[in-house]
């Protein structure tokens, strides 16, 4: 039985939970799963040459809306870049500055900047004075996340089903934990800069649904924080869950063949 | 047939792979003297290098290597792994090993373009950002590591053979060996999801492996995880791998020669 929690506390703790009370891990619903995708797949006609690739934003309408606007991508990349400084221990004074220089130096980021240069002088205005609430929010939320818990920011993952026939990509932002404990131990966290929605749960669904496919083992929890508003939302992840999302994606996989 | 072992990247399967590997074969000195002669009739007027990646993408040369959190990441994120003690934290270790290369840097020891001279002209954010990806890499080996058990010992370098007279070095990336009274097992990491071209890969990074060991004895199976897609790729030791390995690595030497000598004409 999963359970939705409203509960205020940091979203470190919330993620550890208690661990005498974790479950043991389970490494056989994964297999289960894939073979549900697979005849999915089968049902909704894609092919290894023509596959069907999904992402946790094809779940959002919000983003899907949002990625029309440059500005919205602007602050989501921050946004996730700051967390990465603060999960490092390092909460920039001005996100903006800080960061554009960092990008500047790395070179890495060249259509950042250059998404960055153009915009206007009240956009950019507006720009630093979000990300600085933002990332305000997002360091008193976080809490302290310690080494110990191996933390790993922006986990990317590609997982293949049915041959390559359907392509499941997922960025997870903070990801605490192992797969490789003997009991549950994997925590994924999702930052989103905008107000959690009816549409953030079945991201959340997911990324654990990811997770399990790529090592083989259920995570323990899956949780997602809006740095807009602080709110945070944490589900225990169980067979069940992992049940809806797979039929998040035979809703959406019947969409995108109507399409 | 030279098969590619496909498999999940679980403690079982490769356990499995890696118990059930057959014995290697071995390059003796025809072998490297034909492989030398091979490169020698392909003339360069720079140094050439060929790996895997050349491989993958066909010869075709890429946009020239340069720093990035990317591909700075396996440099360090490696080296802190190294560091390991029971207490080891990888961010902590990640931070020794990147003050280490700016103390380097600060005393003159840094060559330019090298890893320490590009860490020291960035400020704290970028470095803290380095340091990010760096980390995700050092508990990748870690995972690595203990789906791999108590055998596995890391590969601090990757290996390197100069063929001698033709300007040309290759390398075989490889992070872990699995070393029993059989022979060894080696295993290297890479991001994202196997591509088409992941066998070929393989397969060059298994001969280049074999040139570097100085008995020239093929590792008994190589092994690519890529833990993003949760997937593990292997091929045997076999002189029909380390031949077509060769083979491709020949040819992609020949089409690099090829987009040298149209871009100086």
């Amino acid at each position: 039985m999963s359970s939705l929690t409203l509960v205020r506390e940091t979203v470190a703790a919330a993620l550890r939970g208690t661990p005498e009370t974790r479950p043991q891990r389970d490494d056989v619903t994964a297999a289960g799963l894939r073979a549900e995708l697979a005849d999915l797949v089968f049902a909704a006609g894609a092919t290894i040459e023509h596959p069907l690739v999904l992402r946790s934003s094809s779940l959002r309408s919000d983003v899907q809306l949002a990625g029309a606007s440059a500005f919205a991508r602007l602050r989501g990349l921050y946004v996730t870049a700051a967390l990465r400084l603060i999960v490092n221990g390092c909460v920039p004074q001005n996100p903006f500055v800080e960061l554009t220089s960092a990008f500047e130096r790395l070179g890495t980021d060249s259509e950042l900047v250059a998404l960055v240069d153009q915009l206007s002088g009240d956009d950019r205005a507006r720009l630093e004075a979000e990300l600085r609430s933002h990332v305000s929010v997002l360091s008193r939320e976080l809490g302290t996340i310690a080494p110990s818990w191996r933390p790993r920011t922006m986990v990317r993952s590609t997982v293949l089903v049915a041959g390559g026939a359907l392509e499941l990509r997922d960025q997870v932002d903070l990801m605490v934990g192992t797969h490789a404990a003997s009991v549950a131990s994997l925590a994924l966290l999702d930052v989103t800069t905008s107000p959690l929605g009816p549409e953030a749960e079945r991201v959340m669904r997911y990324h654990a649904l990811v997770s399990t496919l790529r090592t083989g083992s259920l995570p323990l929890r899956t949780a997602m924080l809006s740095s807009a508003t602080g709110e945070r939302w944490t589900i225990d992840v169980t067979p069940e869950l992992l049940q809806r999302a797979v039929a998040d994606i035979a809703a959406h996989s019947t969409m995108a063949v109507a399409a | 047939m030279s098969a590619l072992w496909h498999r999940r990247c679980t403690a079982t399967d490769i356990a499995d792979l890696i118990a059930l590997a057959p014995a290697g074969d071995r390059l003796d000195g025809e072998h490297r003297e034909a492989f030398a002669a091979r490169l020698r009739s392909l003339p360069t007027m720079e140094p050439r290098r060929l790996d895997a990646w050349t491989v993958e993408h066909g010869g075709h040369a890429g946009r020239g290597f340069a720093w990035s959190p990317t591909t700075a990441r396996r440099s360090i994120g490696t080296l802190a792994f190294a560091r390991r003690l029971p207490s080891w934290t990888a961010q902590n270790a990640v931070r020794d090993e990147m003050s280490d290369q700016l103390a380097n840097f600060a005393r003159g020891y840094s060559r330019l373009g090298s890893l320490g001279h590009w860490l020291a002209g960035l400020d704290t954010v970028a470095l803290s950002l380095v340091e990010s990806e760096a980390v995700n890499w050092a508990l990748q080996l870690l995972d690595v590591a203990e789906l791999l058990g108590g055998g596995a010992t890391l590969a601090t370098t990757d290996g390197y053979y100069h063929v001698a007279g033709a300007q040309t070095t290759v390398r075989a990336r490889r992070d872990f060996t699995v070393t029993g009274p059989e022979g060894r097992v080696v295993l290297r990491i890479r991001s994202g999801r196997p591509g088409k071209s992941a066998g070929p890969g393989l397969r060059a990074d298994l001969v280049a492996d074999a040139l570097a060991t100085p008995d020239g004895q093929a590792a008994r199976r190589f092994i690519g995880l890529w833990p993003e897609a949760g997937l593990a790729l292997a091929v045997d030791g076999t002189m029909e791998n380390l031949r077509a390995g060769a083979r491709d690595l020949v040819r992609a030497a020949v089409v690099q020669r090829r987009e040298r000598l149209t871009k100086a004409a």
